[in-house]
């Protein structure tokens, strides 16, 4: 049996099976979608791709499907490509699991939306484009999916539409990802110009890649995967509703920048600039986002801050060249997060809509389930030994402390971690347990299947991944096997000094002690005032100076002083002068004449 | 009176002796001065007075121009005008003559005073001799006074023209800047001068006779004209854009032959 035939068979297979849902109703007026037909279509899809995977991972065989080339321009081919490696045939089953339990979910928690169909639809249409990017052997078809999925995160981010700051989040978010876009763009250029080929597979540069395109590269995966500087969207993307959240903001969207860069390693690998960039990018973003998650009172930014924490992880691990592990905190962060938005989900509809932690508490009585679920993924977050977050995290930071490199980034890397487990434990601690603050009459309950399942099945997940992951894949590069004590149960103790600092800190809610502004904690709360700053100053300064240019230059100058009026002043201070000239006296006249004809005369001879 | 100037006219063109040519001149001038002042208007006087003094001035120079060059050289032919003196003392009662710059004072207040048919004469029949004689004796004059002298009609005429309100000086104005068109071709191609002449003396002829019928002396009478004839003023607008020298029009060729040429001298 050829086993390369079957790869191709059952992955594309995978994607057609996705697609049905987009094209049936197009052919026939009975063939209408519902959210549980498109749930099982995605269900069917995942039980599909388990065969790719398997396939690999029993041969270790890829494959490279041409679909079609695309001849533009002669000389530069572009062809439609999938590359089944490692990386997407693994990611294809983990993206496909996690979006089924979350149309799962969604299935109870958008069915009093008049139009949940059309939502079913735009998750199936954002996944299909987030599979086009996993799958893209073609920088161009990556960017199509790139493109994709950014369109799909706006419409999905302002669902809820009649609200103002849900519509300003969906434009933030095109906006950001957008300003990304260009380094993408740029990138795109370059290699055209000088390799003259978008594939992926042809991307190896054996003598160091100029910066420009690098930088490029990075700027993309900054506006994608929410790093400092074009973060603001993703916490202000909590504006949607909690599926568009798991299934975008946790596990897919936002790794898809951090997935260009695992794509594109070969040319990073050679240039330390994009290395150190890449580090000290993902220690800033990380450490930032995890001391803005502090003092988050909604849930569901927790979560968000928690996440762009986790991406600045990963970016930190493309920094040290470890493009593989990063893939791996990919994949386990997909299951744990999605479980976290998930299980926050459950927890504000059953409490009505209420988001905010200090009106949540004692939970852990009224739904069990879905609080148990909570703290594995917590847990999991964390980096606790042996659950799925243990096998990427902590082999992260032993490989950063092992590593000659920065080391501002390693002492970041490090208070990020423990900041982590510091606003995960006052999360919980508030949510779950303690007296309840709710109002009295909520009624709650978990006792649809279409809640618990899903979550327990991630809960699962998140437990297992790690493992399965680690126990099947060999490694490219050698992991550090010897260090010192200290080093090995660095991530552990700093985890474990977080938990006491908060447990600390969460006796504050019980001692009714108002809590002083300070500094650091206005700080916090208020993101670090990047957004006060940069959102106002920036398009102030570009919508003013756009209406200098259009006016003064434009109108004023151009037209007024060297267009046609300029030239209409010069002549009449000419003629002005002139007709002054003309008198209308005779004897001026003729002496004049004389004058000229000596003149004449004299310059003659 | 009208006998007398052609016979005036006649006479200079088809002349090869100097006497002859300026007795036309002379003839042309003084029978011009009673048409000018027909009207006895102190203004009429005033130009008459005035275009008298300048063609007198200039009849004389152009005396003494020949009178050196038969000093010089024995002969009264016009052709053979050698002498450099000579020729730039002939140029530059030509110019008087003619209205070119620096010697074009005279021209605008003398048009002014003029009923339009006389000013139409003036401007045409009277210009005709002296550009003959200008065309005779071309090859042997100095390019570089007359260039200079026609460069600067063009500029001053058409800044000029800009300020005026009265009709009857922005023709004058218009005519000079003209005449410095035709000025500068004729030391490399004098047919250019002759072309541009004829045409130039067509489209004023339109001008004046138009302006004539509808008796609008004044830019502010010429907006009222479209009520007395509305197909003349149309007539009117045509012709007046041929005279800019706008492409489609008549007005344009000899321009574009003249830059042409000009361009082939190396000089535009």
């Amino acid at each position: 049996m050829d086993l390369s035939l079957v790869l191709n068979t059952f992955t594309l297979l995978t994607l057609t099976t996705l697609s049905t849902p987009i094209i049936f109703p197009l052919l026939s007026d009975s063939l209408k979608n519902t959210p549980s037909t498109i749930t099982n279509t995605v269900k069917a899809s995942f039980l599909i791709s388990l065969i790719p995977m398997t396939i690999h991972i029993h041969s270790g065989s890829e494959s490279l499907i041409t679909l079609w080339e695309w001849k533009f321009i002669m000389t530069f081919k572009i062809p439609i490509s999938l590359k089944l490696d490692f990386y997407s045939l693994t990611f294809l089953p983990i993206a496909l699991f996690v979006s089924w339990s979350i149309l799962q979910f969604a299935t109870w928690y958008m069915a009093s939306d008049p139009h949940a169909t059309k939502f079913f639809t735009y998750l199936l249409l954002f996944l299909i484009a987030m599979l086009t990017l996993i799958v893209a052997n073609n920088l161009f078809v990556l960017f199509i999916g790139w493109e994709g999925v950014g369109v799909m995160s706006f419409l999905l981010i302002s669902w809820w539409h009649g609200r103002a700051e849900a519509n300003t989040a969906a434009l933030q978010a095109i906006l950001y990802n957008r300003v990304g876009d260009v380094g993408l763009i740029l990138c795109l250029a370059w290699l055209a110009y000088t390799t003259n080929t978008w594939e992926i597979q042809q991307l190896n540069s054996p003598h160091q890649t100029p910066t420009l395109p690098l930088l490029g590269l990075i700027l993309a995966a900054t506006g994608k995967s929410a790093q400092f500087g074009l973060h603001p969207w993703l916490p202000a993307a909590m504006e949607g509703p909690t599926p568009v959240s798991a299934l975008l903001h946790s596990s897919t969207m936002v790794v898809a920048g951090i997935f260009l860069l695992i794509r594109t390693h070969p040319l990073l690998s050679s240039n330390q600039t994009a290395m150190t960039t890449c580090l000290c990018l993902g220690a800033l973003s990380t450490l930032f986002a995890a001391t803005c998650a502090l003092t988050q009172n909604d849930i569901k930014k927790i979560i968000a801050f928690s996440t762009s924490s986790q991406l600045g992880l990963m970016m930190v691990t493309i920094g040290l060249n470890l493009p593989q592990l990063a893939f791996l905190h990919i994949s386990t962060h997909a299951f744990f997060k999605a479980m976290l938005f998930l299980c926050s989900g459950s927890i504000i509809h059953n409490l009505n809509g209420e988001q905010d932690i200090r009106k949540m508490g004692g939970l852990q009585k009224m739904l069990p389930t879905t609080t148990s679920c909570l703290t594995i993924g917590n847990l999991a977050l964390m980096g606790t030994p042996f659950l799925a977050g243990f096998y990427s995290k902590d082999q992260i930071i032993e490989c950063l402390n092992t590593s000659y490199l920065n080391s501002w980034a390693l002492i970041l890397t490090l208070l990020a971690t423990s900041f982590t487990a510091v606003y995960t434990i006052r999360m919980t601690v508030l949510v779950q347990t303690g007296f309840t603050r709710i109002p009295p009459l909520t009624p709650m309950n978990e006792n649809n299947p279409a809640i618990t399942s899903p979550i327990t099945r991630l809960a699962l997940g998140s437990i297992m991944a790690g493992l399965l992951i680690t126990s099947y894949i060999t490694p490219t590069k050698t992991p550090p096997m010897t260090m010192p004590l200290s080093i090995k149960i660095t991530a552990l103790v700093i985890t474990i000094l977080g938990i006491i600092i908060a447990l600390e800190l969460s006796k504050l809610t019980q001692t009714l002690i108002l809590t002083k502004q300070t500094p650091l904690y206005n700080f916090s709360t208020s993101l670090g005032y990047f957004n006060l700053l940069t959102h106002r100053l920036t398009t102030k300064t570009l919508l003013t100076g756009g209406q200098n240019i259009a006016s003064h230059l434009v109108d004023l100058s151009w037209y007024k002083l060297l267009g046609p009026e300029g030239l209409a002043n010069l002549q009449l201070t000419t003629t002005k002068t002139i007709t002054t000239l003309h008198s209308g006296l005779i004897k001026a006249y003729l002496s004049s004449f004389a004058l000229s004809l000596l003149i004449i005369l004299m310059s003659a001879h | 009176f009208t006998a007398s100037l052609l016979l005036g006219t006649t006479l200079t063109i088809s002349s090869n002796h100097w006497i002859m040519a300026w007795a036309g001149l002379e003839i042309n001038t003084l029978a011009i001065l009673p048409m000018i002042s027909k009207s006895h208007h102190p203004r009429a006087i005033e130009a008459a007075t005035k275009y008298f003094l300048t063609q007198a001035t200039a009849s004389a120079l152009l005396l003494f121009s020949s009178m050196i060059n038969a000093w010089q050289t024995g002969q009264w032919d016009i052709t053979q005008l050698t002498n450099p003196t000579s020729c730039l003392i002939l140029t530059s009662a030509i110019a008087m003559k003619l209205g070119l710059v620096p010697f074009h004072f005279w021209f605008p207040e003398v048009l002014q005073g003029t009923p339009l048919t006389t000013g139409l004469l003036l401007s045409t029949l009277m210009k005709f001799p002296p550009i003959t004689l200008l065309y005779m004796t071309s090859p042997s004059l100095n390019p570089t006074v007359l260039t200079s002298m026609a460069i600067l009609s063009t500029a001053l005429g058409g800044w000029m023209g800009l300020n005026q309100t009265q009709i009857r000086k922005i023709l004058a104005f218009s005519s000079i800047s003209h005449l410095g068109w035709m000025t500068i071709i004729i030391s490399y191609n004098p047919k250019l001068t002759l072309l541009n002449f004829y045409l130039y003396a067509l489209m004023t002829t339109a001008t004046f006779l138009t302006l004539h019928s509808t008796k609008a002396s004044k830019l502010s009478t010429l907006m009222t004209t479209w009520t007395k004839a509305p197909a003349l003023n149309a007539a009117l607008l045509l012709t007046l854009l041929s005279l800019a020298g706008l492409p489609p029009l008549t007005g344009f060729l000899p321009k574009w032959l003249i830059i042409q040429e000009l361009t082939k001298q190396d000089m535009a």
